[in-house]
C-alpha cells in the first residue's frame, strides 16, 4: 500500500512536471504547481481508497487542487491559469479514452460506451470541482 | 491602439482565456487615459473600442490565430499589464516591452520539450499501473513524438492533424514494442504516452471563461478541448485497426 502510494505520488508529481514544462509554464512555477497536482491526485486517491465512489473522489480532488492552485497563484503574483490547469491534469482520462476507442475498435461497443461515459463524468467532474474552487476561493477566501 | 491589440493577441495567441484578454485591454486602456474602454475578444478575434479625450471613438477588430501554447509568455503580459496599471510603465513603454516579448521569447528547446514530453508520459504511466519498464517506453514514445511534432510543425501541417498522427504513434509504437517484450503492458504506456496531447489547457480555459460569466468562450473552448480529446483518441483508434489488419487480429 505504501509502495503503491509513493509510486502513485512519483508518478503524478513527474507527470506534471512534464506537462509545466510542454505548456512553458515559468520556471519558478514548475515544483509548486507540480506538488499541487500530486496533492490533488492523493486526495482522489485516499478518497478512493477508503472506498468513496471514483465521480466523487475526482471532484473533491480537483476542487481541493483548485483551491490550494489559486491560494498559490495569489501568492506567488502569478497568473491562476498555470496552477489551474497543472492541479488537474492527472486528472485528465487519458486512460479511459484510449479503453474507450480500443474497445469501439474491437466492435464491443457496449463496454467502449461504457468507458466514453467514465471518462465524460470524469471531465465533468473536473470541471464542477474547478467551478466549485473557483467560487469557494472568490467567496470565501479572496479578500 | 497597437499596445492594446498586442497585448491581447499575446495573450490569445499563447494559449490565455478570453476574460483575462478583455480584463487587460480594458485595465490597460484605462491606465493610458482612455475613456470608456470596451474590449470583447473571442478566441479567433477581438474588438477594441474607446473614445479619446477630444470625444471621438476609435474602433478597430483584429483576427487571432491561435498559436503555441506559452503560459510563461501570458504570464509576461500580465505582469507588464499590471506595472501599466501601477503607473510604472507609460504606453511607449508598455508597448517596447510587449515587442520584446513577441519577439525574443526564447520559447520551448528542442530537447527539452523532449525530455518534458517524455517526463509527462513516463510519470502518467506510472499512474495508470505501469512499472519501470512502461515508464521507460511511455517516456521514449512520448519523446520521439515530440521530436516529430516539432519537426512537422515547420510544415504546414494542420494542428489537429498532428494530433490525430500523434495518437497514432502513441498506439502504434508500444504496440509493435509489444512484439520483443511481451511483459509490457501496453494500455499504461499507450494511455501515458497520450498524455501530453490531451488538452488539459483548453479545458482549464473552458471553466475558467464559464466561471467569469462568458458562456460563449467556454463553450469554443470546451468544443475545442472535446475535438482534441476526440482526436488523439481517434487516432490511437485508427493505429488500433491498422495493426489489426496489418497482423490479422494477431495481437
Amino acid at each position: 500500500m505504501a509502495l503503491e502510494l509513493l509510486l502513485t505520488a512519483l508518478g503524478a508529481f513527474l507527470g506534471t512536471l512534464g506537462f509545466a514544462v510542454l505548456v512553458r509554464a515559468p520556471k519558478r512555477a514548475w515544483i509548486p504547481a507540480s506538488l499541487i497536482g500530486m496533492g490533488a491526485y492523493g486526495v482522489f486517491w485516499i478518497l478512493t481508497t477508503i472506498g468513496l465512489s471514483e465521480a466523487a473522489s475526482i471532484f473533491c480532488g480537483s476542487l481541493c487542487g483548485s483551491l490550494a492552485a489559486l491560494v498559490c497563484a495569489r501568492h506567488m503574483k502569478m497568473i491562476g491559469t498555470v496552477f489551474l490547469m497543472l492541479s488537474i491534469v492527472s486528472f485528465v482520462p487519458g486512460l479511459g479514452l484510449y479503453r474507450c476507442m480500443h474497445h469501439l475498435g474491437d466492435g464491443a461497443t457496449i463496454q467502449g460506451a461504457n468507458e466514453g461515459v467514465r471518462a465524460m463524468i470524469t471531465i465533468a467532474m473536473i470541471v464542477f470541482g474547478q467551478g466549485a474552487g473557483n467560487f469557494l476561493y472568490r467567496s470565501l477566501l479572496k479578500r | 491602439m497597437e499596445t492594446l491589440q498586442l497585448a491581447g493577441q499575446l495573450i490569445v495567441e499563447s494559449g490565455g482565456e478570453i476574460f483575462r484578454v478583455e480584463e487587460t485591454i480594458t485595465r490597460m486602456g484605462t491606465a493610458f487615459g482612455l475613456q470608456d474602454v470596451q474590449a470583447f475578444a473571442v478566441p479567433s478575434g477581438m474588438f477594441i473600442s474607446y473614445r479619446l479625450s477630444d470625444g471621438n471613438v476609435e474602433t478597430a477588430v483584429k483576427r487571432l490565430r491561435s498559436g503555441s501554447t506559452d503560459l510563461s509568455r501570458v504570464d509576461a503580459v500580465n505582469g507588464v499589464s499590471r506595472r501599466v496599471e501601477a503607473g510604472e510603465l507609460t504606453q511607449r513603454q508598455a508597448q517596447a516591452v510587449l515587442e520584446e516579448i513577441r519577439g525574443a521569447w526564447p520559447g520551448l528547446r528542442f530537447p527539452t520539450g523532449i525530455a518534458a514530453a517524455g517526463l509527462c508520459a513516463a510519470g502518467f504511466s506510472l499512474l495508470f499501473g505501469g512499472g519501470w519498464m512502461e515508464f521507460l517506453i511511455a517516456g521514449a514514445v512520448a519523446a520521439l513524438w515530440q521530436m516529430w511534432s516539432a519537426l512537422l510543425s515547420g510544415t504546414r501541417v494542420n494542428g489537429m492533424v498532428l494530433t490525430i498522427l500523434g495518437g497514432m504513434v502513441s498506439a502504434l509504437l508500444p504496440t509493435a514494442v509489444k512484439f520483443a517484450l511481451p511483459a509490457l503492458g501496453t494500455e499504461a504506456v499507450i494511455a501515458g504516452a497520450l498524455m501530453p496531447l490531451l488538452p488539459g489547457l483548453t479545458m482549464t480555459n473552458a471553466v475558467q471563461d464559464t466561471v467569469r460569466g462568458d458562456v460563449m468562450a467556454g463553450l469554443s473552448h470546451g468544443l475545442q478541448a472535446l475535438f482534441t480529446a476526440c482526436a488523439a483518441a481517434g487516432g490511437a483508434l485508427l493505429s488500433a485497426a491498422l495493426f489489426r489488419v496489418l497482423t490479422g487480429g494477431g495481437l
